[in-house]
């Protein structure tokens, strides 16, 4: 019978795998074929191997580095305010005894959007100069006006905001999810042995929603360092390349500039990256296990 | 008529992991009997009916059932029903449709299921449930359906998982008497896996006793309760059990401390060192015997349970009428030489009839 | 006297929890309203300052997307079968992956389920630029074949996983049951599992069809004029129209609008598949 299980086994994932394979796999493998190559669409005449051409390039490029250093700054600060900003309300909704629907119903609606629609309508309706409203609020508040998207320091903030204001709501729903589904009685027999509020968030409720804090930290970064398109539409990368991080540098190298060699080679650095901090987090998580 | 449902297993091995299940166990049990697989979980007897089914392979070893070798065959081609422990009702079907799957899956003619299905229904007295899921019943009236799941397409044998361990106290004691007056009524080779030793006394035939992974008896009720062949069977069957002591087997008697019982006959076995066993039931309080203190008395309402210390050892004696007693109150226990089991000390086998 | 002072205090630390927590529900909700509100107003309205609320609101940008001369019509119709047809070849693929990693002995499954994870995390970016080139010398670019090809990089993992996580929790004794009552694996896996996760496959539907719908950087690169979902119609309205942005959001609202419905009605459905995700690793949102 079990010789059987493991041919059907293998006819039920066959498909799947192999899909998996060609769409995924090899499209990968392609990548860093290319990656030392010269793959020049503008200049085809130069193509041909390359050896670590484009790794050494990589390594004297400044720009890299500053995309690099973006990306850190970018995903680091929008994952930690997802996750603070979201335990809060998540928190702060569990004490309101009526009406959590409508939180959880409004929560859903940035998650639906597309960033690229995101990405506009701040671009536009939210923050542009002169006619954005966050421009006439911070006017009317006599803060002065800020050329959100259009100085550097400014759009680099922006962008974090966009993403945080996007995705917090994710953090939100998946703890206030994991919260309650807590037994109660945990927090009664705290309250009985004179926990304070303070003491049972910190020795009760932390530990056991941590798993799922663990989790919202590893799926955040992950989407956090592959996020594309509400930058590209709310800046674009820029002003210059202010907002430029590594996934944008790779994206124009290869499709503004061409350039599909070099940026196959900034790719592959990303997907470094990317493997690396979820190994990392992943660790995190097991570590912390038992 | 020949009588169907004879299942035999020969040497039958499994392990999981590094975890030995079954140590090579052979058991032969007799069509249209009811035979329990009695025993503490992880003792194999889940296991064994597991194989039985063909949902585990075993390592090794050879399945038998009417003389056909089916070791290798899929569980559907074994014409073997189940019951399982959670009933494994499908939550998306009706009963109706539960109890006809198996027919539909058999290839039995459409227009006639639904006769099959209210015939199995109405013998466990649910036709009335008939286009109800499982979810809207009670744990009773799923057992049932489980039941008549299994009864429907009449297999020749009918394998049952602790069918009554998710039913409250009062139905499990009621059910186990309609599955026994089932069981008779259907003439189906049964075989009943159970944890619950009183469960398996009365609704058995004949049973299995199981201890680490090795069959160490098998008998009637009657068998394994007043010859059980090992300390560890007498140590297992009986609530509560029975109650054993360090003694020596001399000329003609045993002793436990002082307390020297004549035997009537002097067993086969030679002088020295024994366990001696007896049922709570069969200790009297007495003048002469050994002396013990009551540490609790527990009332029954219609009989009582004492414990006694006997030096440091917690001796059980079961009282037929209710008195009072003082907590410390001194006596000495009795016991007749016919209501004692005696164990050899090293191997724990039983010595003499 | 004691009891109704602590009642009030109660009260007012109540108040403030709502209070706080609606301001940062005014966050997250303003502008969607914000740009319900300048999708009603004219493009002149829309400029004036300060910004007015009252207004006579007109439904003029509405029928312009709609059916003006940059009408999104064709868009949300190719958004409509890049989605629905990403879905159901996701659906038909995964599900008998899912059972046969969630069930089934499988040599080697721990690590096929591995690759299967590990394949969730490649950055889009990294697929993109080889999809280009790839699907360029197929003459793939621009088709809906090459579209859904692409799509299924991402659907594919996060479906097989979300579905082994319902499936796992089906209890094994109810497949041992149906092989007992003579079905065989495939039709246990259809009279039996199927039936059972109805509702897990509808959490994947929905994900799938969702990140499909908003999916931008493969349809702004890979796709063209055959094949111009919402998401890069959205992006080539504001680079074309600059300034139009009554028109932008009455278009974006529309473009949004079925996912917003999704979103509201399987709000219950997606929180679940958010969390089953979480725990399990997956989900890509």
């Amino acid at each position: 019978m079990f010789a059987t299980e493991r041919n059907f086994a293998l006819l039920m994932v066959a498909p799947g795998l192999l899909v998996l394979l060609l769409t995924t796999t090899f499209p990968l493998v392609f990548l860093l074929w290319n990656s030392f190559h010269t793959v020049n669409l503008a200049m085809p005449f130069l193509d041909g191997f390359a050896g670590l051409d484009n790794y050494a390039r990589m390594m004297a490029d400044s720009r890299f580095w500053h995309a690099l250093q973006l990306t850190a700054i970018y995903t680091f600060s929008s994952v930690a305010l997802q996750l603070f900003i979201g335990l809060g309300l998540a928190l702060l909704v569990m004490q309101i005894s009526a009406g959590q629907w409508l939180f959880r119903i409004v929560a859903i609606l940035p998650i639906v959007l597309a960033p690229v629609v995101v990405g506009l309508f701040w671009r536009t309706i939210m923050l542009a100069p002169e006619f954005g409203i966050i421009d006439f609020i911070f006017r009317i508040l006599g803060l002065g006006q800020v050329n959100w998207l259009g100085s550097p320091t400014p759009a680099l903030i922006s962008v974090i905001i966009i993403h945080t204001w996007q995705w917090t709501p994710f953090a939100f729903l998946v703890l206030l999810a994991s919260l309650a589904a807590l037994p109660p009685e945990v927090f009664e027999a705290a309250k009985i042995d004179k926990a304070g509020a303070f003491q049972r968030f910190r020795y009760i409720t932390l530990p056991l929603i941590r798993p799922a804090v663990v989790i919202v930290v590893i799926m955040r970064s992950m989407i956090a360092l592959s996020a594309f398109a509400a930058i590209f539409a709310a800046t674009g990368g820029g002003p210059g390349t202010a907002t430029e991080i590594l996934n944008l540098y790779a994206y124009k190298t290869s499709f503004v500039e061409l350039n599909f060699g070099y940026g196959s080679a900034l790719a592959v650095s990303l997907l470094v990256i990317t493997i690396c901090v979820s190994g990392l987090l992943f660790r995190l998580r097991t570590a912390h296990r038992g | 008529m020949t009588a169907k449902g004879h299942v035999s297993l020969h040497g039958i091995h499994k392990t999981f992991g590094t975890f030995e299940a079954l140590k090579g166990i052979d058991l032969d049990i007799q069509p249209v009997e009811f035979f329990a697989l009695l025993g503490p979980s992880g003792s194999g007897k889940t296991t064994t009916l597991r194989i039985l089914a063909g949902l585990e392979a075993p390592d090794d070893g050879r399945i038998m059932i009417d003389g056909n070798d089916v070791t290798g065959t899929q569980p559907g081609e074994r014409d073997v029903a189940m019951v399982f422990q959670n009933y494994a009702l499908y939550p998306h079907m009706t009963l109706a449709a539960n109890i006809g799957f198996p027919l539909k899956m058999d290839g039995v003619a459409k227009n006639k299921i639904p006769d099959l299905v209210r015939q199995a229904a109405a013998r466990v007295k649910i036709d009335h449930l008939l286009h109800r899921r499982p979810g809207q019943l009670s744990g009773g009236q799923q057992q049932r359906c489980a039941l008549a799941r299994a009864i429907v397409r009449q297999p020749r044998l009918f394998l049952l998982d602790e069918p009554l361990s998710n039913l409250d106290a009062q139905l499990r004691l009621e059910t186990r008497v309609e599955l026994k007056k089932l069981q008779r009524s259907l003439d189906v080779t049964t075989v009943y896996v159970t944890h619950d030793q009183e469960e398996a006394m009365t609704i058995a035939d004949r049973m299995a006793v199981f201890l680490d992974g090795d069959i160490v008896q098998v008998g009637t009720p009657d068998e394994v309760f007043n010859r059980p062949l090992s300390v560890h069977v007498a140590a297992f069957i009986g609530s509560p059990p029975m109650n054993l002591f360090a003694g020596q087997l001399e000329q003609g008697a045993v002793k436990v401390g002082d307390y020297e019982i004549k035997l009537p006959k002097s067993p086969d076995h030679a002088a020295g060192d024994v366990t001696v066993g007896v049922r709570p039931s069969h200790i009297r309080l007495s003048d002469h015997g050994l002396p013990a203190r009551l540490y609790l008395s527990e009332n029954l309402g219609e009989s009582m349970l004492l414990n006694f210390l006997v030096d440091d050892q917690l001796v059980k004696v079961r009282l037929p009428e209710v008195r009072r007693f003082a907590e410390n109150e001194t006596t000495a226990l009795s016991f007749e030489p016919e209501h004692i089991h005696l164990f050899d000390q090293k191997t724990g086998l039983r010595i003499g009839s | 006297m004691a009891r109704s002072a602590s009642k009030a205090a109660a009260a007012r630390r109540n108040g403030f929890l709502i209070a706080a927590a609606s301001l940062l529900l005014l966050i997250w909700v303003f502008p969607l309203i914000w740009a319900v509100i300048v999708s009603l107003k004219s493009e002149s309205e829309v400029l004036a300052y300060p910004p007015r609320v009252i207004f006579e609101p007109t439904f003029q940008n509405y029928s312009d997307a709609l059916f003006g001369g940059v009408s999104i019509l064709p868009s949300l119709v190719t958004s409509l079968i890049v989605s629905t047809s990403t879905t159901i070849l996701t659906i038909i693929i995964a599900v008998p992956a899912a059972y046969a990693f969630a069930r089934l002995r499988l040599r080697g499954k721990k690590w096929l389920g591995f690759y299967t994870l590990a394949t969730q995390m490649v950055p889009p970016v990294g697929l993109v630029i080889p999809y280009f080139l790839i699907l360029n010398k197929i003459g793939w670019l621009d088709t809906f074949q090459g579209m859904v090809t692409v799509y299924l990089t991402f659907s594919l993992p996060f479906a097989i996983w979300l579905l082994v996580s319902y499936m796992e929790d089906i209890p094994r004794e109810m497949e041992e049951a149906a092989f007992l009552d003579k079905a065989n694996r495939f039709q246990t896996l259809w009279h039996i599992i199927l039936p059972q996760v109805r509702g897990g496959i509808a959490v994947t539907v929905i994900f799938i069809f969702l990140n499909a719908w908003n999916e931008f950087l493969f349809a702004v690169q890979l796709g063209g004029n055959t094949v111009r979902p919402v998401t890069v119609a959205m992006f080539n309205f504001v680079s074309v129209e600059q300034t139009l942005w009554a028109k932008l959001s009455a278009a974006a609202l529309v473009a949004m609008l079925p996912m917003i419905i999704i979103g509201i009605a399987a709000q219950k459905q997606i929180v679940k598949g958010l969390t089953v995700g979480a725990v399990k690793g997956g989900g890509r949102l």
